[in-house]
């Protein structure tokens, strides 16, 4: 519902065609899943909560059901150690199994692939004018490239009606994983998807929309410094879930008074249609019901800093959605006012920190003050 | 049956498996490590979580991340050693000198007591207490601010009271201090002195109900004694016996240790400037 409702927005407000088509299958297939452990369900919503969720097609069902298989420590702890041998012994070796693939060039018409983030937490900076801004610090946890989706194999599962234009037909799609799990903890078909790139499974999946000119080979490490400070990005997160909610707390209603004679009514909503020859309630009334835990993206986010050692980046704003810890996906931002110029081209099609020499560990915006230099001095007019 | 049953959590697998399964949300503290090099751990100094609280992080657990914290420990001391932020206690007498663009001078300098002191990490404040022209002014200043040009504490010293909210309704002369006020200096390694002075209140009204705030460092207050009555209701003798309670608010002191070893290496320049707002000497000067 959120999703339609945002794309609904965009529609009416959106300048040409082709950029409406575009956002829309833009959100309708960033279609992400958390591999919740055990009984999953503890986070669902009431709006469509018997619609069956289906998964896409790269992405198979992830946990399975666990049960104790009387193991002995020393068979679980050689379990371990194959697994460690087969993932981690060749590190000397380059982790990518096929050929390096040509390297596109940037164009005004490209789209690179996104990062997955894990919002750590929320802390101030300052600007060159001793302004205070309160950042918040994404960090970019192992993400990895998994899977390359060239467009033709994209339309075989796209909606016809709903991918009918030449130049979304035209787009491919990079699988990204983030952060390593044990491989017994998911299924053999998930596991499977990881094959094919030698990766360990990873514990958060998703799929990020590109031009085929942004591809790159399974296993190519994304870090933080895919996005530099002055960049701006649109993040996607699923807002803190707060169950089920009366309209002061979901709407921001005023209520009624404490005293004065009201009676049993102090949180209510009132009145909640006309009468006369409506005499009904119309669409969209707002109303108690479920808050929270609903897909929201924030657009056009300033990156103030990037750390290259710890992968983290501070991002404009402390409203980001999401509690501290929770994944979300990060995206060039889709704002004009925020794209990348020819002037200005970002890493393409994303940023080998591996092998660059001499990276700096701190990127700093150039308005952004910088702990280690001295206070700031108002010159003499 | 239990202990045939495989741990598999995401720990296990790449870190030491704690002793027994995790079941809170929060996982226990398992001290990193890699971070830790045991070889150059220095004993550390008893008051270090009195001199430098803020270094300590908010122990709220839907808030805490370590590498966030980290990474906010090491901007902490990027600015302490662009600038000295000196040891100051509630009650401290403190000048600060900031960076201001409408005054003629370009810098504001402004001499206070410490009346409150909050906040953890780069979000660390204080507050100054002056009375100006008859009026009490406020100043609360982000200790990591970079407008910051200078702090200086003037006199070190304690308090009664864990906050000094109270000077507002006290009498004028209790929180007037001249803005040409001298350092008195310490002599080396003595202990912070604690000014048991009591504090004259004005009559009621009030900003709050002190009678219930259970205040060290006031005189008598002079109420009736229904006021002292309907303290009596409100107080919450319960709550230092509340373990739990103690537990949410602190973080555990072994983690303590750890991040205090962890900026162990920067020692050196933390106390050098502690040492230099210590070395004045007490002048007692009082007025």
């Amino acid at each position: 519902m959120s999703l339609l409702s945002v794309t609904r927005s965009i529609l009416y407000g959106g300048k040409n065609n082709l950029q409406k088509i575009e956002v829309i299958n833009l959100l309708l297939q960033q279609n992400t899943s958390v591999l919740t452990g055990g009984t999953g369900g503890g986070a669902t919503t009431r709006n469509m909560s018997r619609m069956k969720k289906t998964r896409p097609f790269w992405q198979p069902k992830s946990t399975r059901t666990l049960y104790p298989e009387e193991l002995t420590p020393s068979n679980e702890a050689f379990g371990s150690e194959v697994i460690s041998d087969q993932h981690t012994s060749s590190s000397t070796t380059s982790p990518l199994k096929c050929e390096p693939w040509p390297r596109g060039v940037w164009s005004e018409a490209s789209m690179r692939c996104g990062v997955i983030a894990r919002k750590i937490g929320v802390y101030p900076m300052w600007d060159n004018n001793g302004r205070r801004l309160l950042t918040t610090l994404l960090e970019v946890p192992d993400n990895e490239v998994v899977k390359y989706i060239p467009p033709e194999k994209l339309l075989e599962h796209t909606h016809p009606k709903k991918n009918n234009n030449t130049h979304t037909k035209e787009m491919a799609a990079l699988v990204v994983g983030a952060d390593p799990i044990d491989p017994r903890l998911v299924t053999k078909e998930y596991y499977g998807v990881f094959a094919d790139s030698g990766l360990l499974p990873k514990k958060k999946l998703t799929k990020f929309l590109i031009t085929p000119d942004a591809k790159l080979p399974p296993g190519t490490p994304l870090y933080a410094s895919h996005y530099r400070p002055g960049q701006y990005v649109d993040v996607l997160g699923t807002t803190i879930d707060r169950g089920f909610q009366g309209v002061m707390k979901r709407w921001l209603f005023k209520g009624m008074p404490a005293t004065h004679g009201v009676t049993k009514s102090h949180r209510r909503p009132g009145n909640i249609g006309s009468g006369g020859e409506k005499a009904r309630v119309l669409p969209g009334q707002k109303m108690p019901g479920h808050m929270g835990n609903k897909k929201r993206i924030l657009r056009g986010l300033k990156i103030w800093r990037v750390n290259t050692k710890y992968n983290v980046m501070w991002v404009q704003g402390p409203a980001i959605p999401g509690a501290t810890g929770s994944y979300v996906y990060v995206y060039d931002s889709w704002y004009h006012h925020c794209r990348h110029t020819p002037d200005n081209p970002p890493p393409f099609p994303t940023f080998f920190q591996d092998e660059e020499e001499g990276v700096e560990e701190e990127m700093y915006h150039p308005d952004l003050h910088v702990f280690s230099k001295p206070s700031i001095a108002f010159n003499e007019k | 049956m239990l202990s045939a049953v495989p741990r598999r959590i995401f720990h296990t697998f790449f870190r030491k498996p704690p002793a027994q399964r995790v079941t809170a949300k929060v996982p226990p503290y398992i001290r990193d490590q890699l971070d830790s090099n045991t070889d150059n751990e220095q004993p550390l100094p008893h008051d270090f979580r009195t001199v430098y609280p803020e270094f300590l992080p908010d122990p709220r657990p839907e808030w805490r991340n370590r590498l966030r914290e980290r990474l906010e420990r090491n901007d902490m001391l990027t600015r302490r050693s662009v600038v000295a932020i000196p040891e100051f206690y509630i009650g401290s007498i403190m000048a600060v000198t900031v960076g201001d663009r409408n005054a003629s001078d370009k810098t504001n300098r402004f001499v206070g007591i410490c009346i409150s002191r909050g906040g953890t990490g780069l979000r660390a404040w204080f507050n100054l207490r002056n009375v100006i022209d008859h009026q009490g002014l406020e100043i609360m200043y982000e200790m990591y601010s970079p407008l910051i040009r200078n702090i200086e504490v003037l006199r070190l010293e304690k308090r009664l009271d864990e906050e000094l909210l109270y000077l507002r309704d006290a009498l004028p002369e209790y929180s007037t201090f001249p803005l040409d006020m001298e350092p008195e200096l310490l002599p080396e390694g003595a202990p912070v002195p604690i000014n048991d002075i009591k504090v004259k209140l004005k009559p009621r009204p009030w900003h709050e109900r002190w009678e219930r705030k259970n205040l060290q460092g006031v005189q008598d207050l002079g109420l009736p004694q229904r006021f002292y009555n309907k303290a009596k209701l409100h107080e919450k003798p319960w709550e230092k016996y509340d373990l739990m309670m103690e537990y949410r608010a602190t973080i555990p002191e072994e983690e303590q240790a750890d991040i205090f070893h962890e900026i162990a290496p920067h020692y050196q320049q933390l106390e050098s400037s502690r040492r230099q707002s210590k070395r004045r000497l007490a002048q007692t000067s009082r007025y």
